[in-house]
């Protein structure tokens, strides 16, 4: 399988606290790696250093062979880099589909110059996005929501709609952060569904989650990682039934 | 009558610089203050391109507008770089500064100010046609803003004020928007500027003044920000305020004072009473969503 990301020697330190360690790491295409291990291990700091969120003292992140190192938080996802965040950060001014609008890859309404001098052109646009947003408010049963102001939903719609909003980057590599906090019920369900279907299409998923059984039904693999450093890679069950790394994550 | 009809113009000219101006802070949510100073860069580069190159008024008006776009990005990409705050203190130096430098240059008429602008329509044209001019340019800018605001432009705005960072990891290039909205805002303050310029003929630097930022700051807030009648309302309720204060036969030495502080004590009483504005912005994304699709 081809790498689609690869990350090489990345170091982070916020005065004494280490974040980011030596961190090696390679995603492949439709592979889904599960990083795991206790608050405060650099997990999702991990995911602000690939995005550009923030910055690293050293080392490098490369997407299908191509250093990020020098994009901005926006040109990264440009690239074909999407991410979901721990605490939503869904736009609540705007309805569920206008949340998933914005966030096309190449979004044609950002651009002032299309808008006043080729309104045609901005028209198919939005014709387009909005039925590549209705396909994917379906895949993640969001339907009956599209409308509503993503203010008023459940917080395990709301989950789905910040997943949601991340597929409409037809990314090469997705992140997600704690997809499962706080989710239960039909809401599970969609969001395997929904990982394994990206997963299939060759997408690369790195996922943040405590919920050990989400983990090991979904994740090829797994990245445990303590005090900014990846202490262990391999298959789920051999991770969590490991004594050392149960100790380490219960901190007993 | 003539009087009634400088009133209306000069309503007219406000809504487009108080229409302007929500596109800016409401919004683009980028809190800035020196608005009429890109009145002022419309009004004399328009003005002195007619005068002292001879481009026709028709033309220079355009160019004004633009210019003042050109001053805007300047302005605008070095402090939005830093952050969103400095905008507002560069902003005042950036007005003051150019007011100085103006009253300061015998060629831009100085402290005195820049007479015989060449005229918008030849000498004996009713005063009613440039009423008429004003009115329409005054509902075309409301309207533009409207769709501007309302549109996919406005939907990319939205987000980017709710959450920028989320906004930004989705691939939405976050200065290139505000700088955008900044410009366009700018240029047809300008445009409102020039206009004034070929009309009155004659513009002095101290009528760009904070005086005047404080004045269209308060008819977008008392109005209501983010709301496409809101600025018109308040350009129209505050533009007719300060004529009857002049009905008031006070000392001329007060009424400036006066102006600032009604102004000022408007924003204060509104900000505490009434955020919203005397015309309450819709929630124009979940709102209009669910009326044509819901």
């Amino acid at each position: 399988m081809a790498n689609v990301v690869e990350i090489i020697g990345l170091r982070k330190a916020f005065g004494g606290i280490v974040v980011a360690d030596n961190i090696n790491l390679q995603l492949a295409a439709g592979q889904v790696v599960g990083l795991i291990g206790p608050n405060g291990a650099g997990k999702t700091s991990l995911f602000n250093l690939m995005t550009g969120v923030i910055a690293p003292d050293a080392g490098s992140v490369l997407l299908e062979g191509r250093p990020l190192d020098r994009c901005k938080i926006y040109a990264r996802a440009r690239r074909g880099l999407s991410r979901t965040w721990q605490n939503l950060r869904l736009f609540p001014s705007l309805s569920v589909i206008d949340n998933l609008i914005v966030a096309v890859r190449e979004y044609n309404g950002e651009k002032l110059m299309n808008v006043l001098f080729a309104p045609g052109s901005l028209a198919r646009s939005e014709r387009e996005y909005r039925e590549k947003a209705r396909q994917v408010l379906e895949d993640t049963g969001l339907s009956a929501v599209a409308d509503k102001a993503a203010a008023d939903l459940t917080f395990g719609q709301q989950k789905l709609v910040g997943v949601a909003r991340a597929l409409m980057n037809d990314a090469r590599c997705l992140l997600l952060d704690e997809p499962m906090a706080g989710v239960e019920g039909q809401a599970y369900e969609i969001m395997q569904k929904v990982v394994r279907k990206v997963a299939a299409s060759g997408v690369a998923i790195c996922v943040v989650e405590h919920n050990v059984a989400f983990i090991r039904d979904l994740c090829d693999e797994g990245v445990f990682m303590f005090a900014g450093k990846i202490l262990a890679r391999g298959e789920v069950g051999t991770l969590i039934s490991d004594p050392h790394l149960t100790e380490l994550y219960f901190g007993t | 009558m003539d009087y009634l009809y400088t009133v209306i113009i000069l309503v007219s000219l406000y809504v487009v610089l108080s229409t302007s101006f929500n596109l800016v802070i409401g919004y683009g949510g980028l809190i800035s203050i020196a608005h009429p100073i890109f009145y002022a860069i419309g009004a004399y580069a328009s003005a002195l391109l007619a005068k002292d190159f001879g481009v026709p008024v028709v033309i220079a008006l355009f160019a004004g507008a633009a210019i003042a776009a050109i001053a805007s990005i300047i302005l605008a990409l070095p402090s939005l770089r830093v952050s969103g705050d400095y905008l507002l203190i560069a902003s005042i130096g950036f007005q003051l500064g150019i007011l100085e430098i103006i009253k300061n240059l015998s060629w831009m008429g100085g402290a005195g100010g820049l007479s015989n602008i060449p005229g918008i329509l030849p000498p004996g044209t009713p005063k009613l046609v440039f009423t008429a001019i004003a009115v329409i340019v005054a509902l075309l800018a409301t309207w533009f803003v409207r769709q501007i605001a309302h549109g996919p432009f406005g939907r990319a705005l939205s987000a980017m004020r709710d959450d920028e960072l989320a906004f930004a990891a989705l691939g939405r290039n976050a200065m290139r928007i505000k700088v955008g909205t900044f410009a366009l805002g700018s240029a047809l303050a300008g445009f409102a500027g020039a206009l004034y310029a070929h009309y009155f003929r004659f513009v002095t630097p101290e009528q760009f003044g904070i005086l005047a930022s404080a004045a269209i700051l308060t008819m977008v807030v008392v109005g209501g920000l983010r709301s496409t009648w809101g600025p018109v309302v308040g350009a129209i309720l505050l533009q007719a305020l300060p004529q009857l204060i002049t009905f008031l036969d006070l000392p001329t030495r007060w009424l400036g004072p006066l102006q600032g502080l009604l102004f000022t004590g408007l924003v204060l009483v509104f900000m505490v009473v009434r955020p919203q504005g005397l015309v309450p912005a819709t929630r124009t994304w979940s709102a209009r969503t669910e009326k044509s699709h819901g």
